[in-house]
């Protein structure tokens, strides 16, 4: 048994050098999935330019690896273009049992999942593998997140082959961090992974995180530890009555510096300029830690700290006036505005910032960006351990608040410009645990553009220009939010009505429909929301 | 008559009992809770299991399943409804705010469908094998037949985008004040939701009035010289009317639960929308409240239909 883990042991320090690893080509364990060669006939065997041009309608980009086009991803990676013929040599070679059958997971509900694990199951079967496939419903992190107690050699405690899902990334590190040491369900532990997701994580200099990126992609891309399929897009639609009078573009789901306050509209037959929207609350306005911009009404209400671009990196202050980085990264300062306020006339107080700050550390579901520059915060662990009453490392003086951080993180100016503060007056007696359960949340008072007028839960809430906002009022009158999820199921009926007139959709099979509307212009956005099928390499109790 | 009554309504609280503490079983039995539904998938992995516990733990997920469902059943006898997990809301609220709006599309749809679905029935009953009870039959049988989200659809693209009378969805929009304001985003769902209860009552309407036509006392009335109006309306139809009846009250509670797919389709903030949402969140304060009180619904018209049947038919005696 200890020989057959040194040997375990030493193949995945071997597979840690790419150019080994190419050239090891064996299974590290009785999983043939831990064959390279195996994951790599899977790759060659799909077609996926042709599944984006059906099931996605041309509505999505092939993925050559994992980050999103741009000056962080290498351009030698290997593309593992369809070619079936070099699939079944692949398997030949690796001696591929093709009585064996494999379990592929996934837990999107849309009819084009659907479809695309059909034509997956399809591809597979063209070159002897043969795949089944199945929804995982209710608790979804404890079937496909739930790591092995061994690491190294498991066995897994996730029972699929496959696992079909994606990494929609705020940081480009998320695409990566999963590789630290024990972080993997699914991926025995490749040691010089997890120096990179280490190096990464350590610095703010983009050329040394762009050397790690470009390592860690060679390194997946080569071993095809992950198959990325796809870059998903997200568009955004306008009616000819929106003018957005030279705003940027940029990734609705996120906060950036959209100038909707500048925004216009053709007024209606009775001469009120009123935009119309979806994504309006069913039950409740939803905590803006969590999502961030994904209801576009949070970022109608709500001003952030800094402001981002529309490629969502931080580019100046938004409430902040003047802010700065230490040399050493670890100390984050910036100063309010002057007399900013909420929409109740109250002004926003360094108290309101410490408090949001800490909350958000606290409330369970604040985006994992957020949360880990959070706790990186000296005195956070005692903080939300309920040990300390107060978060150590943020003071105010005046109208600057000055953020001390234990250890460097590489995001503190990313996440202070998704972070919308909260005025913590309405907050007196309720535990972030629970935060969105705060009566607070069925008529949110923010800080941002637009008020919230009228709430009338599942039907519509309405929005009003925040007079006197800090970068000058608004000029579109009202805004009227009728409420739908993530993805609008009534969208293109609401679209021909002329009852949308802003939004954004990632439902391919939305955008023709749009593009159809003769008033609606749609606007492809690409953003860091890679589609990928993760592979379980781990002996399982299944296998 | 009043013994049968009290007995009833003592027996409908057991029942109730019974099949809510089954509706909770099968919310435990399903996987995940409410937390996990709070969640982005595609997160999953990057969330603190510590914290999610923490979060369990306030909501009182943390608890066995029969303290849960105890706890759930003793507030409720007291009037508490509780929160709802997702939002926080006072189930109360959710449901003042939610249930007229299904109550007023459900009531449209049951007023119009009696009506309508009566009158045919009886036309069809009168004029059987003629023009008209053949095209009235075939109708029934596509309104019985044809789904409510296809009418719902088609009445959308007709009504509302080619014809532009109707607005697409919604109960109001801003500045909506009367019953009167808000009856354009009412028609188009109130009928749709109609039609295939008019079907249904037209059908049964037919079948009831033709097996009293057939009756022995409805040979006598005529044989008294009545006339012919009389003799179909006051002694055919009001026999008639008791399965009417019958159907028309065992609708009233599937009208309530039953409008979920109207709801979606037009866009109505009813309360079969909100149970479809907190089914998905697996939100179960919410969840139990609306199951309670469709079964409350069903047993209560079960009751109030013997009672008519009682009241309109002398040969029914309750309790015997």
């Amino acid at each position: 048994m200890h020989m057959k883990k040194l040997i375990a042991l030493g193949l995945a320090a071997l597979m840690t050098t790419t150019s080994i690893s190419a050239a090891l080509s064996q299974p590290i364990n009785e999983n043939p999935l831990s064959d390279p060669r195996v994951r790599q006939a899977i790759a060659y065997a799909i077609d996926m330019d042709t599944i984006i041009e059906t099931i996605f309608e041309g509505q999505a980009v092939r993925a050559i690896g994992m980050l999103p086009d741009g000056p962080n991803k290498p351009t030698d990676l290997i593309h593992y273009d369809y070619d079936p013929d070099k699939a079944r040599a692949l398997l030949a070679e690796a001696g591929w049992d093709s009585s064996r059958e494999l379990d592929m997971v996934y837990y999107y509900t849309d009819q084009a999942t659907a479809d695309l694990m059909a034509a997956l199951q399809a591809y597979l079967a063209d070159v002897g593998i043969t795949m089944n496939y199945r929804l995982v419903e209710g608790d979804v992190a404890s079937q496909i997140s739930v790591l092995p107690d061994d690491p190294v050699n498991g066995p897994s405690k996730v029972t699929w082959d496959f696992l079909y899902g994606a990494r929609a990334a705020l940081a480009l590190q998320e695409y990566f961090n999963r590789y630290a040491y024990g972080l993997k369900p699914m991926i025995p532990n490749i040691p010089r992974m997890n120096e990179l997701v280490a190096k990464v994580n350590g610095t703010t200099d983009p050329e040394v995180q762009r050397e790690g990126y470009f390592e860690m992609e060679h390194i997946i891309n080569e071993n095809v530890y992950q198959i990325p399929l796809y870059y998903q897009q997200l568009y955004t639609y306008e009616s000819d009555r929106l003018h957005r009078n030279d705003a940027p573009y940029g990734n609705e789901q996120y906060n950036y510096n959209w100038g909707v306050e500048n925004w216009t509209i053709d007024p209606d037959s009775a001469g009120k300029g009123v935009l119309y929207t979806n994504a309006g609350p069913a039950q409740f306005f939803e905590v803006p830690w969590q999502n961030l911009g994904i209801w576009v009404q949070n970022k109608f209400a709500f001003d952030t700290v800094l402001e981002a671009d529309g490629s969502l990196t931080p580019i100046g202050g938004e409430m902040a006036d003047t802010y700065e980085v230490s040399e050493d990264g670890l100390t984050f300062t910036f100063t309010l505005k002057d007399g900013l306020t909420w929409h109740d006339g109250e002004p926003i107080t360094t108290e309101d910032i410490i408090w949001s700050i800490g909350a958000a550390a606290k409330y369970p579901v604040t985006h994992p960006v957020l949360q880990s520059t959070f706790k990186k915060i000296e005195g956070s662990e005692a903080f939300i351990s309920g040990e300390a009453e107060t978060l150590a490392g943020v003071t105010a003086e005046g109208n600057t608040i000055t953020i001390k951080f234990s250890t460097l993180d590489p995001n503190v100016l990313l996440t202070f410009s998704q972070f919308a503060p909260l005025p913590s007056k309405h907050f007196d007696g309720v535990d972030p645990v629970t935060l969105q359960q705060a009566p607070f949340w069925q008529k949110p008072i923010g800080s941002g553009p637009f008020m919230i007028d009228e709430v009338v839960m599942n039907d519509y809430t309405t929005l009003v220009p925040f007079e006197g906002y800090h970068k000058g009022t608004p000029k579109i009158e009202q805004i009227i939010a009728r409420p739908s999820s993530d993805n609008d199921g009534n969208l293109i009926v609401n679209a021909q009505a002329a009852k949308a007139d802003f939004g954004y959709t990632k439902v391919a099979g939305d955008v023709p429909a749009l593009e159809a509307l003769d008033f609606m212009n749609v606007y492809p956005i690409d953003i860091p929301y890679t589609r990928m099928l993760w592979i379980n390499q781990f002996p399982h109790p299944t296998n | 008559m009043l013994t049968y009554i009290i007995r009833r309504i003592l027996i409908l609280i057991p029942m109730a009992f019974v099949i809510c503490f089954l509706v909770y079983l099968g919310l435990e039995l399903t996987p995940g809770d409410a937390v996990s539904h709070m969640i982005n998938p595609d997160a999953a992995g990057s969330m603190d299991p510590r914290q999610l516990e923490a979060l369990r733990q306030s909501l009182g997920l943390g608890q066995p399943f029969h303290v849960r469902f105890w706890s759930w059943f003793t507030n409720l006898i007291q009037g508490n409804f509780g929160y709802s997990m997702s939002g926080g809301v006072p189930i109360s609220n959710i449901v003042a705010t939610r249930l007229p709006a299904t109550l007023e599309l459900a009531a449209v749809a049951l007023v119009f469908s009696t009506v309508i679905g009566s009158i045919l029935g009886v036309v069809s009953a009168l004029q059987r094998g003629s023009k008209t009870d053949s095209v009235l039959t075939v109708i029934g049988m596509l309104g019985v037949s044809i789904p409510e989200f296809f009418f719902g659809l088609v009445a959308i693209l007709v009504f509302a985008l080619n014809l532009g009378w109707f607005p697409v969805g919604g109960r109001s929009m801003p500045g909506y004040v009367t019953l009167w304001d808000r009856l354009p985003h009412l028609v188009m769902p109130a009928m749709v939701l109609s039609i295939m209860l008019t079907a249904g009552v037209m059908r049964y309407a037919r079948s009831s009035m033709l097996d009293a036509l057939s009756r022995d006392f409805i040979k006598t009335a005529r044989s008294k010289g009545l006339p012919e109006w009389r003799v179909n309306v006051l002694h055919g139809f009001r026999v008639a009317l008791t399965p009417v009846v019958v159907l028309i009250g065992f609708r009233l509670p599937v009208l309530i639960g039953g409008s979920v797919i109207i709801e979606q389709v037009f866009q109505w903030p009813g309360i079969g929308n909100e149970f479809i949402s907190a089914v998905r969140s697996q939100d179960y304060p919410v969840v139990m409240t609306i199951a309670l009180l469709s079964v409350m619904a069903v047993l209560v018209a079960s009751l109030i239909v013997d009672v008519l049947t009682a009241v309109i038919d002398p040969r029914v005696r309750l309790g015997e």
